[in-house]
């Protein structure tokens, strides 16, 4: 065999390997769409009729997993959390990225420190906090939508910051220095400057602790009780009570995946910026 | 890289300061307001994470069994009991329970930090050559990193099915692999039943950080290399791999504390009482603070794993602190 032709050889090999793995790894998010359109029997026995899809299931779990409070608590909860840690983060890392001041490293060791507490430790405070707060003051964030949504603020802002400098590091100084000596304060700069131009940032910032805040289980099951659960605690409830019931589960899996998925890909260009810049930059 | 040389022009004071004058405020412009700008982040960082950390490890040191209010602030203090127990106390049921979560969870952390960064690397040196279809490819391959941990959860819950399930069907009817039906969601097994669906979950992200990396590798090494008879291997392994280091650094750094740390997967999966083949420490805290009241105990267990993570950073920093400043 000549070298050309071997090499031509290999190359084809490896693309076909290239796309066995992406079936591969596509496979089991196929099988959730496949089993969501199998009626519950047939899930049971195993006698899958893929060619015959029907929505029965979607309708049942809509009706007996109460899927519109679950669904409408995760948007709301997700979307405001997400909203205040894109706001935050977005000054927080304009700071960190371009004004030098006393205590930046110790804010910026801060900010990446707080990943590496375990959410049970200051989960057991919190959850105290709340009930004492509920028994002894007019305060009440057990079990409300505001609760949960200071929390994933919380939760979620270092993530976002650290997103967001990174966006701020890529825009050109220059920009603002334009502005400033056209007699922009620091701040209007800021505001009226860099903030629009790190537009796609802000976007995948908020995409990305949005998807974050959806997929939280641990707070939600602690701080809630039953009127400001989100779709895992939903879920999770369900799976206690009906586990058998697997065509619903994969019928609630789709929905709960539908939104984010969406999400994700159509912003996916920044935020593939956001997530690999961390690891790559530093 | 070239993002941060741009800061220095910024950061350079705009004009030298005149010698003497009182002017030294416009030195450094802004820097009243940097901390307005992180003010609402330091201040939810405070109160989320700050505080009640501190208050976590207070309450480690606190006997607070039963949950009651007027116990939170009454309860007596211990000291150093509750870790005794934790670590030393082989009379203790907790003891027992805690070692073998602890045992469980290194397992788990190693193999799902490992599969998915090997997963990751592989299928970003797969998808950084020339093929057709590569930028869908590229983008369809992300896909599982966007399926909810909980869905990953239920959905691989129902494939690990001992009867019904699609990976029993496969493994046991359609190829004949396996001669008797395994459970997979108990015993021995389960603990690999939360692998996988961690590892699959984990792959996209890593590859996608290994093929930023060998998108800025430069080409030229690889073609010296090869003109000087170097085969595949070899190029692999003296050139992509240590220009990878920093990337596989950074990776493994966050990947243990993330993994750790994980819940929801085995939460959702295996319940909140899996057994001592799959138990995990997260698993084990929570049920422990919540459905059995015993706070002191997660508390205590909580400043532990902090501590091992905190040691975790210190080794990890100094097995890669030349990768850091190289970078």
């Amino acid at each position: 065999m000549t070298p050309r032709r071997k090499k031509h050889l290999t190359n084809w090999g490896l693309n076909a390997l290239t796309y066995a793995v992406l079936i591969v790894m596509l496979s089991p998010i196929l099988w959730l769409i496949a089993s969501s359109l199998q009626t519950r029997g047939q899930l049971a026995s195993g006698d899958y009729d893929l060619l015959h899809p029907t929505v029965s299931a979607f309708k049942q779990m809509w009706e007996s997993v109460d899927f519109g409070k679950y669904l409408t608590n995760s948007l709301i909860i997700c979307t405001a959390a997400a909203l205040l840690a894109t706001a935050f983060a977005a000054s927080a890392g304009y700071a960190l990225a371009r004004l030098p001041f006393r205590g930046q490293k110790a804010f910026g060791v801060g900010v990446v420190g707080t990943q590496l507490v375990p959410g049970s430790m200051f989960l057991l405070p919190v959850f105290l906090g709340f009930i004492w707060l509920k028994q002894n003051t007019p305060i009440h964030l057990f079990d409300t939508h505001i609760g949960m949504i200071l929390i994933y603020t919380a939760f979620f802002t270092p993530v976002a910051i650290w997103f967001m400098r990174y966006f701020f590091l890529a825009i050109p100084p220059e920009l603002e220095e334009a502005a400033m000596v056209d007699g922009c304060t620091r701040f209007g700069a800021f505001w009226r400057i860099v903030l629009p131009s790190a537009a796609p940032g802000l976007v995948a910032t908020f995409v990305y602790a949005f998807l974050l805040a959806w997929d939280e289980l641990l707070f939600v099951t602690a701080l809630t009780a039953n009127r400001a659960e989100t779709i895992p605690v939903g879920i999770h409830n369900f799976i206690g009570n009906y586990s058998e019931e697997y065509a619903q589960l994969m019928a609630a899996g789709v929905v709960s995946t539908i939104p984010v998925m969406l999400a994700f890909f159509a912003t996916q260009r920044w935020l593939v910026q956001g997530l690999t810049a961390g690891a790559v930059k530093g | 890289m070239s993002t941060h040389s741009l800061t220095p022009t910024e950061i350079a004071p705009p004009d030298p300061p005149p010698p003497a004058t009182p002017k030294r405020r416009s030195r450094r412009p802004g820097r009243h307001l940097a901390y307005w700008l992180i003010a609402p982040a330091l201040t939810f960082m405070v109160l989320v994470h700050l505080i009640p950390s501190a208050a976590g490890i207070a309450l480690s040191f606190k006997n607070l069994n039963t949950f009651t209010f007027s116990q939170l602030f009454g309860a007596p203090w211990t000291g150093l009991k509750n870790y005794d127990a934790i670590l030393f106390d082989s009379a203790n049921p907790l003891h027992s329970g805690f070692v073998d979560a602890a045992r469980n969870t290194v397992i788990y952390t190693a193999a799902t930090v490992t599969g998915t960064l090997a997963g990751g690397l592989g299928i970003a040196l797969l998808l950084a050559r020339q093929f057709p279809g590569r930028r869908t490819v590229r983008t369809l391959m992300l896909a599982p990193y966007v399926v909810p941990s909980f869905v990953v959860a239920v959905l691989w819950g129902f494939m690990w099915q001992s009867d019904s399930g699609i990976i029993n069907k496969i493994l046991v009817d359609y190829t004949g692999i396996l001669h008797d039906r395994p459970t997979w969601l108990l015993g021995h097994n389960s603990l690999l039943a939360i692998i996988i669906p961690s590892i699959w979950r984990g792959i996209p992200l890593a590859m996608l950080i290994f093929l930023a990396g060998l998108e800025t590798m430069p080409r030229e090494l690889h073609e010296a290399a090869a003109i000087d008879g170097a085969g595949p291997w070899r190029r692999f392994r003296y050139i992509t791999l240590p220009l990878l280091r920093p990337l596989i650094a950074v990776q493994l750094l966050f990947g243990v504390i993330y993994s750790t740390y994980q819940f929801t997967i085995p939460y959702v999966m295996l319940g909140s009482n899996p057994g001592s083949d799959a138990d995990l420490i997260m698993t084990l805290i929570v049920r422990q603070s919540f459905s059995n009241n015993l706070i002191g105990f997660g508390a205590a267990a909580s400043t532990l794993l902090m501590l091992v993570m905190l040691i975790w950073v210190a080794v990890w920093f100094r097995a890669f602190r030349r990768d850091l400043e190289a970078s």
